[in-house]
């Protein structure tokens, strides 16, 4: 446990050197460049704020992937999924107007059902077709892409816009502020207690885990392999819809071109530094928001372009996945070799 | 008449690209890497095209140049994956990622703008006419007159059947791939086809990263490469690698994506249009897995 | 005599604390055969792979002629003349024989080394004569019999003309009919010069082919012996280090109902091809029926019938007289025990934790394992219930949480077996239960075996181990071809009855 935290932490930091050693090459100054990424995501209530509701999809979203990946089904779909959730939340928001004790939840439900139909539809071509979801899941994210693009570009576009977006939703269905903090942030908390409680106490949790280590025996246990594959699926997009649903709910409250593009990647990425864990995957969503928050307003003064966050990110994917399996190759070395000094001594 | 060389103009213009990737990506799937990084090789190979041909005037130094980007991804896929023993998918998502977020950092650190660089200095990847051919009426405006590039992948194709299934590094390259333990212990070091392989996919997809950018157009735009990568692996899967079958896939997908233009035409919405190699990748994949499901009922 | 080859002082630990090889040192003279013999896990494949360079070693040298050599890979070794035929056989089953042979050093012509084919054909075929081993260089390797291709691999080193070969357990996977023209081989070959280090823990046959022999355990020489000058007893006392009996534990035991019966069983191929064919017989509450045969005779197949894995094309399973053919797995596990062969890829997952692998299908069969309807697992009865298992079973393991992967087999073996025993079933399937377990851990198997048939349950035993099923099977059944080819009662058949009827099938009869 604590060399897995200590691993993790010593990736951050050679990520850190790595993308110190980056903006020397570039020619700008390192450190101000990180203190201004802190003082803007981390510097007080307000920054702190922004980045808590920042990391909203990106929790989500990673929630999505670290539950998928440990539970068997190679989903990669929350591109898709989330921005059909949003869509889904968007139109629900447009046609219906309920007083917000109903309107919110409506919307969310919507969401998570956006979201659940495209992974669902994945799903469905694997269980009848045996069609494999790792592609399946990537294509329909370039339809749901273009799908969107076109639903928000021609009916449901705002004809007072000069880019293509959707009208705003009922005023109903945004998302409130508690004090400084956005209530999707509460949302997002309670989402990963559920997960993990169904993850680690449900009869189907220790199903999805098993099976997702060793499907053939789970299969052979009596696991309901089939049934279980659907469930996360579901599951897995209605987290990735979810996400979608907040973030027109809590955000610019309308469908917006290329709403989904600025989550793409990051869940699964997130995911993959967590190392599929429920609860690691809340806390490096909360640093990558920090990093991604923060940019934004380093940008502003220093001369450092916010897309270096961009790189930093996967510099940081990269550093701490093969630092964490490196150490422990290390760390088990080094005990080998000192056993066998003192076999001949 | 027109429509129809239209129509093969955009297959060929679609199908060069993947088929170039897919024929990289398959020297890795023979070596038994599960790459998946063919996206951000050719992202970065595209943006390396335009920033040399750019900067040099001479599209041969922007091929240079695309080669060298993707082999800077191929060596950081090397160090990982092979070298440091991390996860070969994970290795391909971060350098996907990588990919795309440092083509927008340096499209905005070097070429100050967002979104698209384009400019009258980038040059362009000649076509190429061949003599004799081109006057030969209906065969000649198809054959001949194509981009060099084109004329590179069908090469490539006979290059990669030959090297594959004719030659020692062949041999040796596949048995890296159906069984290491047993090709380290005839004395050839896995790790070292696969070595091998990835700086070849590299090679390949940089020409294919040129082509998106200095091909038909000459300009750069963030993640032009558009999920192409994903497509060549589909087609690497769809026909178990075979160069031949890949061409033929690469094709069919360029096909849709003319014919997606071309539907553009006749006022189908550009969304939809753009929708089409998609579906038609789905569709390949049921057949696929038509075809193998029946093929295990027969052997099993 | 000098040592032409001699391991001095050689250590290996496998990170992060396995302790393969203590500090051994042992020379080889030119042109004999000298056997490694030990239990699984007394490190004679490690110090043979560390020979050939194919892993590592952590202090010691080698030394060749007298001088200090260091493989850093198989090909050093290869260089030098020394080669190895590992136990799993290390081919390409979708390459031909004669690519397998000449992979690594390919004869080329022209340019760019484009492959010499038939050049490659006509020198595999010159050593094949020259060695009289009866191949088509240029059959597929997937399509020839298992001894077929380990001669592929012997001729693979010989066509590099190594002077030094390693045999890891070459017999493991022969019948008894086709070990005698092993051995001539070996033999022809060393009266050619050629030195043969063989590994096995058979001590009959190392006694009959060996000029000398090692004996280790637990890692440690314990000491090397001229064949002339040892038998079976005391070789056998310096593997296990104690004495060890080679008789049957089983006492007489009144055989119950019928409890499990398959009738005109049939698993075929699409192109007719009938991997099982017409497979009938049954086994009786209180007995053990054993099932011997090659690999790949059918075995698997059955295995996957009755489990639910394979669908079969005809015929019937019963269980307590209830068809099982067509209900879902989960049903038949109220009926079946399984212990499967391969614990890492059908009996546990290896990344859970033994609490995790202790409580599966108890999870779905047993109501107290659920709370809320069956939506969450009551973890405090499963942690009561583990650490229940751990003890009656005497799992060795610092704690339930801590994972499956780091048992020792023996232990993983017991933990699979406890769960699969406390599941409340008629009938027991078991699939080479003790493959890959150290002496000790077999006995204990076995004797957990022998009590599930005093607590009257049936149990159906496959083996590749013709003495573990004399040991312990009431009958025994032979499979050859997906057939049921004899059924033979334990007190009235030899091991040489049986293993003719493996290798040849239903002519003999």
């Amino acid at each position: 446990m604590t060399r897995r935290i200590l691993s993790g932490v010593l990736g951050v930091v050679i990520a850190f050197v790595v993308g110190a050693l980056i903006m020397l090459i570039e020619g700008f100054e390192p450190l101000a460049t990180y203190g201004a990424l802190a003082q803007f995501s981390l510097g007080g209530i307000g920054p702190l704020a922004t980045t808590l509701k920042n990391s909203v999809p990106l929790v989500l979203t990673g929630l999505s992937a670290a539950i998928a990946f440990a539970s068997g089904p190679v989903n990669l779909g929350q591109p898709g999924q989330l921005v059909f959730g949003a869509l889904a939340a968007t139109l629900g928001g447009l046609y219906i107007s309920l007083p917000p004790m109903l309107e919110i939840p409506l919307l969310l439900l919507f969401a998570i059902a956006g979201g659940a139909l495209w992974s669902g539809l994945a799903g469905l071509l694997k269980q009848a077709f045996d069609m494999s979801e790792f592609i399946v899941t990537l294509m329909l994210n370039m339809i749901a892409d273009f799908f969107t693009a076109w639903a928000i570009a021609y009916p449901f576009m705002d004809r007072k816009a000069f880019s293509p977006m959707t009208p705003p939703i009922a005023q109903s269905g945004w998302m409130p502020d508690i004090g400084p903090l956005s209530s999707s942030v509460l949302l997002m908390l309670a989402a990963v207690a559920v997960m993990w409680f169904v993850f680690q106490r449900w009869r189907a949790g220790y199903e999805w885990r098993i099976t997702g280590q060793n499907s053939l025996f789970a299969r052979l246990g009596g696991c309901d392999v089939r049934g279980n594959f659907m469930a996360v699926m579901l599951v897995t997009g209605a987290l990735a819809g979810l996400a979608g649903g907040l973030v027109v709910m809590g955000g610019p409250h309308r469908f917006i071109k290329g709403l989904g593009a600025n989550y793409a990647w990051d869940g699964i990425m997130i995911a993959i530094m967590a190392n599929n864990g429920l609860i690691e995957t809340l806390i490096y969503g909360v640093f990558v928001a920090a990093i991604q928050t923060g940019a934004l307003g380093m940008e502003l003064i220093t001369n450092v372009p916010s897309e270096i966050a961009q790189v930093l990110q996967a510099v940081l994917v990269l550093v701490i996945v093969a630092t964490r399996e490196y150490a422990v190759v290390v760390f088990d070395r080094l005990a080998a070799r000192h056993q066998a000094k003192e076999r001949t001594t | 008449m027109n429509i129809v060389i239209g129509l093969i103009t955009g297959m060929i213009a679609g199908a060069t690209p993947i088929l170039l990737a897919a024929l990289g990506g398959t020297l890795t799937f023979y070596a038994g890497i599960f790459n998946i990084a063919m996206e951000g090789m050719m992202l970065m190979a595209a943006f390396a095209a335009v920033l040399g041909s750019f900067l040099f005037h001479s599209w041969v130094v922007g091929v240079l140049f695309a080669i060298a980007g993707a082999m800077i991804l191929a060596l950081i896929f090397i160090f990982f994956s092979v070298t440091l023993d991390t996860d070969e998918f994970v290795t391909g998502i971060a350098l996907n990622l990588f990919a795309v977020g440092s083509t927008t950092y340096l499209l905005r650190q070097i070429f100050k703008v967002k979104g698209v660089f384009t400019s009258k200095l980038i040059d362009s990847i000649p076509n190429i006419h061949i003599p004799l051919i081109e006057e030969i009426p209906l065969l000649g405006p198809v054959v001949s007159g194509r981009n060099l590039i084109v004329y590179l992948a069908v090469i490539a194709t006979i290059f990669c059947y030959y090297l594959v299934f004719k030659t020692r590094f062949g041999l040796r390259l596949r048995a890296a791939g159906y069984n290491p333990n047993s090709l380290d212990s005839s004395g050839v070091r896995t790790s070292q086809m696969r070595i091998y392989s990835l700086l070849l996919c590299a090679v390949f997809c940089g020409l294919a990263g040129a082509f998106l950018s200095l091909g038909y157009v000459t300009l750069f735009a963030e993640n032009m490469t558009a999920g192409r990568g994903w497509i060549s692996l589909a087609a690497i899967i769809l026909v178990d690698g075979h160069p031949y079958g890949i061409a033929l896939i690469s094709l069919l997908f360029g096909f849709f994506d003319g014919l997606g233009l071309f539907l553009q035409n006749y006022g189908v919405s550009s969304q939809f249009t753009s929708m089409v190699p998609y579906i038609a990748t789905l569709v390949a994949l049921y057949v696929y897995a038509r075809r193998n499901r029946e093929r295990e009922r027969s052997t099993l | 005599m000098e040592d032409f080859i001699s391991l001095e002082h050689i250590v290996k630990v496998y990170p992060p604390s396995l302790l393969a090889v203590d500090n051994v040192s042992v020379g080889f003279r030119k042109g004999e055969i000298h056997s490694i013999v030990g239990e699984n896990g007394a490190g004679k494949s490690t110090l043979m792979k560390l020979l050939y360079g194919l892993i590592p070693f952590d202090s010691g040298t080698v030394k060749m002629n007298g001088a200090p050599v260091r493989f850093h890979k198989p090909g050093d070794a290869i260089a030098m003349g020394i080669g190895m035929v590992h136990q799993e056989i290390e081919l390409i089953p979708q390459y031909t024989v004669w690519e397998n042979v000449v992979l690594g050093a390919e004869p080329v012509r022209g340019l760019g080394g484009t492959l010499d084919t038939t050049g490659a054909i006509e020198l595999v075929r010159r050593k094949i004569d020259e060695f009289q081993f009866n191949l088509d260089p240029s059959a597929q390797v997937e399509r020839i019999s298992v001894a077929a291709r380990q001669k592929v691999e012997i001729l693979k080193l010989l066509y590099r003309n190594v002077s030094v070969l390693i045999l890891d357990e070459p017999t493991a996977v022969l019948t008894p009919q086709e070990i005698p023209q092993l051995f001539a081989e070996l033999k022809r070959l060393r009266e050619a010069g050629t030195t043969i280090l063989f590994i096995s823990h058979r001590l009959d046959e190392v006694l009959e082919l060996s000029d000398r022999i090692t004996v280790m355990r637990k890692g440690k020489k314990i000491a090397t012996v001229a064949a002339s000058d040892t038998d079976k007893g005391a070789l056998a006392q310096m593997m296990v280090g104690r004495q060890v009996i080679f008789t049957s534990k089983r006492t007489p035991h009144r055989r119950g109902d019928c409890v499990f019966e398959a009738k005109g069983l049939c698993v075929a191929r699409r192109d007719g091809l009938k991997l099982l064919d017409d497979v009938s017989f049954s086994v009786h509450a209180g007995e053990i029926v054993g099932i011997a045969g090659v690999e790949g005779n059918g075995q698997f197949e059955l295995v996957n019938s009755i489990m639910g894995l394979r669908t079969p094309s005809s015929g019937s399973i019963k269980v307590n007289g209830r068809e099982i053919c067509g209900l879902p797995i989960l049903e038949r596990r109220r009926l079946i025990s399984f212990v499967p062969q391969d614990r890492a890829r059908m009996g546990a997952s290896l990344a859970a934790s033994i609490l995790d692998n202790a409580i599966m299908t108890h999870h779905r069969l047993e109501p107290s394992f659920s709370a809320w309807r069956g939506l969450v697992l009551d973890y405090r009865h499963a942690r009561a219930f583990t650490d229940e298992l751990v003890r009656r079973f005497s799992v060795q393991a610092s704690s339930r949480q801590s994972l499956f992967r780091s048992l020792s087999g023996g232990n993983q073996q017991k933990l699979i077996l406890g769960r699969e025993f406390l599941l409340s079933t008629p009938f027991f399937l078991m699939d080479q239960p003790t493959r890959g377990l150290d002496v000790g851990s077999s006995e204990y198997v076995h004797g957990e075996i022998l009590s599930m048939r005093e607590a009257d349950r049936a149990v159906l035993l496959i083996s590749a181990d013709l003495e573990e099923l004399f040991l312990i099977a009431d009958r025994i059944l032979v499979m050859h071809r997906g057939q049921i080819v004899a059924d033979l009662t334990t007190e009235r058949t030899t091991i040489q009855e049986v293993g003719r009827y493996m290798l040849e099938g239903k002519r003999t009869a």
